[in-house]
């Protein structure tokens, strides 16, 4: 047989390719588990009373069973992984720059919590709560209450309801 | 080879995400517990509403059960109400609605069953809370004139009418305003010390009354507690808590109309507890009651919170206009900025005032011939025009006046501005809502038979001064010709 040196060549970039591929897929998976939490986001002295607030909040591990949603379950999309990345690149590069490069004590607060949507992704909220939407009339205060939401009769997101979930009594913490 | 390798992976996981989304929204489509059906579905909890067998605590919780206990006790009459109402029966108790977090600034523990607990509670409850479960009704009474009802009020109190009638004494004005204008405007109200609201902005009935966690309007002006009756709602009585009397007497006019008086005679038999939607003219009841043309889903509309939707003309400004300006603005303006604005005096239908009249048509067309529909409404639009005609009469020598300073710097001491007044806010609404809602003795004989004899009077008060030069004290004029 004829040696095809060209083949040897592309046996040996593929698995280069797909070795280089998983190294640097499993960094990017644990970048963004690492990055996901509060022990990186409450690293910055801005997010403290979003920090403070979770830890009390039942999002926030005060639950019976200690279970904690992570920052990122609710602060990023979750409805496909490309929107996942990039939101995750783009508000991170954003509170990276707002942390070093201007004066964090002069955000208000309290100003942006009038536009929760604008940080709180429903697919996020969905993504655990996946069973709100099969709920039927035997559940009448499940089923009731978000029926106007599954209808898409309303266009109000979770947390234009759901004021401060994930966040026990917010506005105390930020006002001290 | 790396990079492709990736974008393989992140492009098939999230196909696979989207499909598995799709799959699930699927799985709710096919669950006949759960039918996606729009018109069917919106309004389906209050069906329920004439069949409650709710026993006290079947679906509360332990804390919810304790309220409705304790209440049962020392307020029996609001927890007897509560558990005649479908939301008693949906499972939704006293702290579902009174329960708030610590940071809500409502937020208090002066009831004792709830001291020293990591709970909170509120007397008042914000359409905030009620949005919760009905956000389809409280966004359209947002965009309705109703929402801006507080914020005319607080913003200009009628020239300066209040501090006339509270004599010079600032500490009568908070009763002057809160037992008359807040009961139907609303309030805005205040929190004080103990965090409960202050004496002189709470309790308001009114349907526009501002809260303090940033909620606008009041569904318990229609909807009363504890029972929050659907029935009740579409009794022309629920609306005549505010529209009656001389400025818009609504109920009063409804009364004179052949409406009203096949509601006197067989309204007690009508079937007031159908669902919205479903509440059918010729089966349920056999003519419109106030609800049922300014909100109800009647022949094929869409039932609707806001009021103003099918409203071709604004008819209690002292000119009309149509309306012409979309969606009220100022309870979405407050909620934004903290603002109090005038809000859109000419709010209506978003698709213009020929839509809104097209609709109202709709509602006709349930009993009457397109012709009968037709004929009646395009005289009432030439009675509007012909208000207009006077008012434009009117407000020319008012105008003059102020421009030769021949009016008196007190205005309800002035008898050309009394005249004016009347003319407008009294005779001018009666002659206009007299005329489109069909009360005939509204329209013309205490409307437009005032209204030429007010005119009289002005004019001759006008030509007077004009003469004069000056102004007469001992003129008369607009007293007494308000009902």
């Amino acid at each position: 047989m004829q040696e095809k040196p060209w083949l040897k060549k592309v046996v040996i970039m593929s698995i280069v390719g797909v070795l280089v591929g998983v190294i640097f897929s499993y960094a990017t998976y644990i970048g963004v588990e690492k990055t996901a939490g509060e022990n990186f986001c409450a690293s910055c002295h801005s997010m403290q009373p979003m920090a403070q607030s979770y830890g009390l909040d039942v999002h926030g591990g005060n639950n019976q069973f200690g279970f904690k949603a992570q920052c990122t379950d609710c602060h990023l999309p979750h409805n496909n992984v490309a929107n996942y990345l990039y939101t995750k690149a783009k508000t991170g590069i954003n509170d990276v720059f707002f942390e070093f490069f201007t004066n964090t004590s002069k955000i208000n607060w309290e100003q942006k919590l009038k536009e929760p949507n604008k940080f709180v992704y429903d697919s996020g909220c969905l993504k655990c709560h996946s069973n709100l939407q099969q709920e039927s009339l035997q559940n009448q205060r499940a089923f009731l209450a978000h029926r106007a939401y599954f209808a898409k009769t309303t266009n109000e997101s979770c947390v234009d309801c759901h004021s401060n979930v994930g966040h026990k009594d917010l506005k105390e913490f930020i006002k001290s | 080879m790396g990079v492709i390798f990736l974008l393989v992976i992140v492009g098939s996981a999230s196909w696979y995400l989207s499909k598995a989304n799709k799959t699930q929204n699927q799985v709710v489509a096919d669950n006949p517990n759960v039918s996606l059906n729009n018109s069917n579905l919106r309004y389906a909890n209050i069906a329920y509403s004439e069949k409650i067998t709710l026993s006290k605590g079947k679906g509360v919780t332990k804390q919810a059960a304790s309220c409705i206990e304790c209440h049962a006790q020392k307020t029996p009459a609001i927890v007897q109400d509560w558990s005649k109402s479908s939301m008693a029966h949906a499972g939704v108790s006293c702290i579902d609605c009174h329960g708030v977090s610590k940071d809500n600034p409502m937020a208090n523990q002066n009831c004792p069953g709830v001291k020293g607990t990591n709970i909170y509670v509120s007397k008042m409850v914000s359409p905030k809370t009620c949005a919760k479960c009905h956000p389809n009704e409280v966004k359209e009474f947002e965009e309705s004139g109703h929402a801006r009802a507080a914020f005319h009020l607080a913003l200009k109190p009628d020239q300066g009418l209040i501090a006339h009638e509270d004599m010079g004494a600032p500490e009568y004005k908070d009763a002057v305003v809160l037992t008359g204008c807040a009961q139907c405007h609303g309030s805005i109200i205040k929190m004080g010390p103990n965090h409960e609201p202050t004496q002189g902005t709470w309790p308001s009935h009114g349907i526009g009354n501002v809260y303090p966690d940033g909620g606008v309007g009041n569904c318990a002006s229609c909807h009363f507690n504890h029972q929050f009756s659907i029935a009740q709602a579409r009794k022309p009585s629920s609306c005549a808590t505010c529209h009656l009397g001389p400025d818009h007497p609504d109920i009063e006019v409804y009364n004179n109309s052949v409406h009203g008086a096949l509601f006197a005679a067989h309204g007690d038999k009508w079937h007031w507890g159908s669902p919205p939607g479903a509440w059918i003219p010729g089966v349920d009841y056999d003519a419109p009651t106030c609800a049922t043309c300014h909100m109800s889903g009647v022949n094929g509309l869409q039932p609707t919170h806001n009021v103003d939707m099918r409203l071709k003309w604004n008819l209690w400004a002292p000119i009309s206009k149509e309306r012409t300006g979309g969606y009220e603005t100022a309870a979405f303006e407050y909620m934004k900025t903290g603002k109090l604005t005038a809000g859109n005096p000419l709010a209506g239908n978003p698709k213009g005032p020929q839509e809104a009249r097209k609709e109202m048509l709709q509602v006709c067309a349930s009993c009457h011939t397109q012709s009968f529909a037709n004929n009646y409404l395009a005289m009432a639009d030439k009675q509007i025009e012909l208000y207009n005609k006077y008012a434009h009469a009117a407000s020319e020598m008012i105008n003059t006046l102020e421009k030769k300073h021949l009016m008196m710097k007190d205005p309800w001491a002035d008898p050309a501005f009394r005249t004016y007044y009347y003319m407008w806010h009294h005779e001018g609404r009666r002659m206009r809502q007299g005329a489109v809602m069909e009360g005939p003795d509204y329209s013309h004989w205490h409307g437009v038979f005032q209204l030429q004899q007010s005119l009289r009077i002005l004019q001759a008060i006008y030509n007077q001064r004009m003469k004069d030069g000056k102004i007469d004290p001992n003129q008369i004029g607009g007293v007494g010709m308000g009902e």
